[in-house]
């Protein structure tokens, strides 16, 4: 089979993918066991896939048979959320949490892009500051919450803090800010590494040795150490927290050196002052930076012509000091090779920085501080990168490593596919914005329409794959309209078939979804959100509820079905009981059936059948003149169904026969034979619905038609 | 990245997932189906509904698009198939009636689908002798009321017809599009003895002549009529072609259909892709929401998903393996 066995708790299947890969194969955990008879699959929502596996049947009853096993198990598999570690609680909180600023850019976007202001110079500006604005607010979000040092008094012998969950994500994404988006800093680019590196040297490998785990274990020790500076791996620590620039580890540590005691045995003076002359020269370290926190060691300079002439002064006492003739007069061997090899650190002896640093990326930082520190330009670090790599050879290229490599690289493919493997979709649609904003090269790849895509961009794809994956979730399938809705072609249509896959037998359900849709002008939508309902509702016993989402939804067709049953049932039970139920149906309807529904006339004919009920009671002449009132009425209207025009006058025949008198006009007599008219011609076209009434119907009416206009005609004369 | 959702009863042979996959229904070897009710998280214990449907074994349940309720048509295995739905007039306990019991003389039902329009429901159904039979639902409110609209056999040319064809699996996929305006249309491939029945066709309702015509075949002359195990046709959420996957034992084939017709009033076709890696017969396809991965599950007992790349080569995404051994 080919692939690779993934990790069985990796979430290691990510969809979409720049390059083709070998598959990632995961055992299904099931807990049916072998033979597995037949799979079947569906997808839910979003990227949920349904799994069953059917164990062999048998026709022997439940409990017989040589097992008590179940015929088979149904399982749900979350697809495509791998997301670099973090917990799902922790994912959903970014998730919620990154929608504010994507909405807010995205406006930025659109309004700039209806006013054609894309190319103008003004806008270049602008943008970058928005998107720093963004990347900043998003890398806010992913800071993890640390936990507060349990002894509030300093310990002097802790050097290092333990990184508590520290997150790759964000390292990921502070790379990315560093790179693309923070023009300001690619100037200063060699110390924004040192502080990058200095917050994450946890991440860049899993299995080999770094700096931070060297003094990690030396920490753990330190309480053992009798005189510290007799101990190799104390300077082997000091050495390589300075190789990367941890002055102020380096700092603590030299502090800690025996020579600082108070109750010195031997003449230690000058050993003390060379630790210390060290200490100084690391602390006016000469910086290229803007400003340093309060934290940093070291002397900041802002413009390089300052900087260079602060570093060959300082340079040049390192130097003095390493031809010092003091040297001689320190007797403690390990103090004086110690301090030494800081000093060839310092001077950028390249031997020292290499055996100092265990990581490529170590070795890396270690050159820019103290062999190249007006590198500039990708290329140039790219192949100094290369270089270290050679020098410290790694098995294992994480997700960072590789990030970082694809960006020094200067390969959008490559940074895309890392976020993509290695962060999941949240890292691709969000981070996009930063790769785009990065090269004009990036953003050409990035907004380009792909035929092969189905006429979309990469940065649309991305957007419609992160939207699915929300949607895979009950509790963040609502923020995924956001993202569909800045999709330009195609997020509409997923946003469609997004709703109609809602379960919807619950209100609440129903009008989210149908304010979603609404939001969105999705009509269609809407009206199949509603026809689901009222049919769901119609079938369940909830007759009312049926009819009220059914002429939301004006739907026509089932409505006249549903007005044909009512007539029907009101036509036959008018003295049954159970034309309560009925009766308050219509109630219920009241005028708020409109035109569409046909269901207002029910209402009148309700009072008509009343009315001819006590006619046939013989009660009373109004009663026969109202109900010749009420039948002309509902012939007239229009919200009267052609398909009941003959059971409404068949039903009226002992009025139009009246015996005392016509009770309709000529007019109206006339009005009535032309809609007999209407229903012949209309029993010719497609679509006609005819009335279960007996043959002789339409005689019989026509016939009583007739006598009641002759009479009206003798007394009209 | 797994959570069971439901544990089926022994002798459970077939099942089907409802529009939002939160009910299942499972066909039995003794002609029982069974409905189970999953929900949202929390997972909630579910409930569950159980009635004997067939004499015999069900070999497969299909769910009505929910527009019509919540109901589902059973194949059983002597070639008969019901419509049931579930209905509750008091709203204390749902139970589900039968509405029709569909017999036919001489052949067996094989596979059949529902298509949801603006007005009306349409279902096709595949026999085993190689006929096809497009009922219409004349009132909407029950579903008891059919009629035959068209009959005829998966060919191209509307005159030719086969006389004793042997079918042993027919596969059909509606369009699922949802534009109102759009024809009605399917895709429809038989596992049978007769070559010319079994490549794909998709069908197209002729509004104008009101009749059925097979607009497009989804098999290259070199493919000789390979026997359809399965198609699927993907969601549409905006791309300017359709994509249809049909496997045969040669593999899962993956098809961009233009809905244009060309001035002989065929479609326009491709075949972009050939996907192999399943180990014996393909037995389900299945798309996800947006049309973008591929699902398929076979007799090697693997579910594999299909993707295509940036630059629209089709490839295997992930195995899930369900043979492994269970803890």
């Amino acid at each position: 089979m080919p692939g690779r066995l993934s990790d069985p708790g990796a979430d290691t299947i990510v969809p979409i993918s720049l390059e083709s890969r070998q598959p990632v194969v995961l055992s299904l955990r099931h807990g049916v066991s072998a033979p597995v008879f037949r799979v079947y699959i569906s997808w839910s929502r979003g990227s949920l896939l349904h799994v069953a596996c059917l164990r062999p049947p048998s026709l022997e009853p439940d409990g017989a048979g040589d097992d008590e096993e179940e015929g088979g198990k149904v399982v749900e598999v979350r697809l495509g959320t791998g997301d670099g570690g973090i917990s799902e609680a922790q994912m959903r909180r970014i998730a919620y949490g990154s929608v504010p600023p994507f909405v807010e850019l995205q406006s930025w976007k659109n309004s700039l892009a209806s006013l054609s202001m894309m190319s103008s110079s003004s806008f270049r500006t602008e943008k970058w500051q928005y998107i720093l604005e963004y990347s900043r607010k998003v890398n806010e979000l992913l800071k993890t919450h640390q936990i507060p040092p349990d002894n509030v008094i300093e310990d002097p012998r802790i050097i290092v803090k333990l990184l508590k969950e520290t997150s790759s994500l964000r390292a990921a994404w502070e790379l990315m800010e560093i790179f693309f988006i923070d023009k300001q800093s690619l100037s200063w680019l060699p110390e924004r590494l040192v502080d990058w590196l200095e917050e994450y040297d946890s991440l860049v490998t899993r299995t080999d040795l770094t700096v931070y785990s060297k003094l990690v274990a030396m920490q753990k020790k330190l309480v053992d150490f009798k005189v510290i500076e007799d101990n190799p791996d104390y300077w082997e620590a000091v050495s390589s927290a300075l190789a990367v620039g941890w002055l102020d580890t380096v700092a603590k540590l030299l502090r800690l050196h025996g020579s600082y005691q108070l109750d010195q045995l031997d003449d230690r003076e000058t050993e003390n002052g060379l630790v210390e002359a060290v200490a100084v020269l690391i602390l006016t370290m000469p910086r290229l930076c803007p400003d340093l926190s309060s934290e940093k060691i070291g002397q900041c300079y802002d413009t390089k012509p300052d900087f260079i002439k602060a570093w060959e002064k300082w340079r040049g006492q390192v130097s003095k000091l390493e031809r010092s003739a003091y040297w001689v007069q320190c007797s403690h061997h390990q103090t004086r090779e110690g301090l030494q090899k800081l000093l060839k650190i310092l001077l950028g002896n390249i031997s020292n920085l290499t055996s100092a640093t265990c990581h490529w990326m170590e070795l890396l930082i270690s050159h820019l501080l103290y062999t190249r520190p007006f590198i500039m330009g990708l290329e140039g670090l790219n192949n100094l990168a290369q270089k270290c790599q050679q020098l410290k050879p790694t098995a294992e290229y994480n997700g960072l490593m590789s990030l970082l490599m694809g960006i020094l690289q200067e390969s959008p493919e490559a940074v895309l596919a890392e976020c993509s493997r290695t962060y999941g979709p949240w890292m691709v649609a969000h981070g996009t914005e930063l790769l785009a904003a990065g090269s004009d090269y990036a953003d050409i790849q990035l907004h380009e329409e792909r035929y092969n895509l189905g006429s979309i961009s990469i940065e649309e794809l991305h957007w419609l794959v992160y939207a699915q994956v929300l949607s895979s979730h009950p509790l963040t399938w609502q923020i995924a309209s956001t993202y569909l809705a800045q999709c330009p072609k195609q997020g509409l249509g997923l946003l469609e078939f997004l709703l109609y896959k809602q379960p919807l037998q619950h209100h609440q359900g129903i009008f989210k979804n149908l304010d979603l849709s609404r939001s969105y002008d999705l009509d269609n939508i809407s009206a199949s959100i509603m026809k689901i309902a009222g049919m769901h509702h119609w079938k369940h016993g909830r007759k009312g509820f049926g009819i009220y989402w059914l002429q939301l939804a004006r739907d026509e067709v089932r409505l006249n079905r549903i007005a044909q049953q009512l007539f029907e049932f009101i036509g036959r039970s008018l003295s049954d009981d159970s034309f309560q139920q009925w009766e308050g149906l219509i109630e219920l309807l009241g005028t708020r059936v409109g035109s569409s529904g046909g269901l207002e006339f029910l209402h009148k004919y309700r009072d008509l059948k009343r009315l001819l009920k006590q006619v046939e009671d013989g009660r009373a002449v109004n009663a026969a003149r109202l109900a010749a009132e009420s039948l002309v009425q509902l012939m007239k209207s229009p919200s009267t169904p052609q398909q009941f025009w003959l059971p409404l006058l068949y039903d009226s025949v002992s009025l139009l026969n009246w015996k005392a008198q016509p009770l309709l006009r000529v007019s109206e007599t006339n009005l009535l034979l032309n809609k007999l008219q209407d229903l012949s011609m209309a029993k010719m076209c497609p679509g006609f619905v005819d009335s279960n009434l007996p043959s002789h119907a339409l005689s019989s009416v026509r016939l009583a038609l007739a006598k009641n206009l002759g009479r009206a005609i003798l007394e009209e004369c | 990245m797994e959570r069971e959702v439901a544990s089926l009863e022994k002798g459970a042979v077939c099942c089907a997932w409802n529009y939002c996959g939160q009910r299942i229904a499972v066909g039995h070897i003794d002609g029982y189906v069974s409905i189970h009710d999953s929900h949202d998280y929390p997972a909630a214990p579910s409930s569950s509904s159980k009635w004997k449907a067939h004499s015999s074994s069900v070999v497969k349940v299909v769910w009505t698009p929910p527009e019509c309720g919540d109901a589902i048509a059973c194949i059983c295995e002597d070639g008969k198939f019901s419509l049931w739905e579930e209905i509750d007039e008091d709203t204390q306990c749902p139970t589900w009636k039968l509405c029709k019991l569909f017999e036919n003389s001489g052949s067996h039902v094989l596979e059949l689908q529902f298509g949801v329009f603006v007005t009306n429901l349409k279902m096709v159904a595949a026999y085993s002798d190689g006929h096809v039979k497009v009922y219409e639902l004349m009132d909407p409110l029950n579903l008891d009321k059919w009629q035959l609209q068209a009959e005829f056999q998966n060919v191209l040319a509307s005159v030719s017809r086969f006389g004793k064809a042997s079918c042993k699996s027919a596969s059909i996929a509606w369009n699922p599009h949802r534009i109102e305006s759009q024809q009605s249309s399917f895709v429809l491939g038989f596992s049978s003895d007769q070559p010319q029945l079994n490549s794909s066709k998709i069908w197209v309702f002729e509004e104008a002549h009101q009749r059925w015509i097979s607009v497009a075949e989804l098999a290259l002359p070199e493919d000789d009529s390979d026997r359809v195990h399965a198609v699927a046709w993907a969601p549409n959420i905006g791309r300017p072609f359709e994509i249809i996957a049909v496997a045969t034992s040669k593999g899962i084939a993956i098809w961009h259909v233009v809905l244009d017709p060309e001035s002989d009033g065929r479609l326009p076709t491709e075949k972009v892709a050939l996907l192999e890696g399943h180990d014996g017969e393909v037995w389900q396809l299945e798309w996800d929401m947006s049309g973008m991965t591929l699902a398929s599950t076979g007799s090697d007992g693997i579910v594999r998903l299909w993707q295509s790349n940036m630059n629209g080569v089709w490839h295997e995404q992930t195995v899930l393996d369900c043979n492994a051994a269970q803890s």
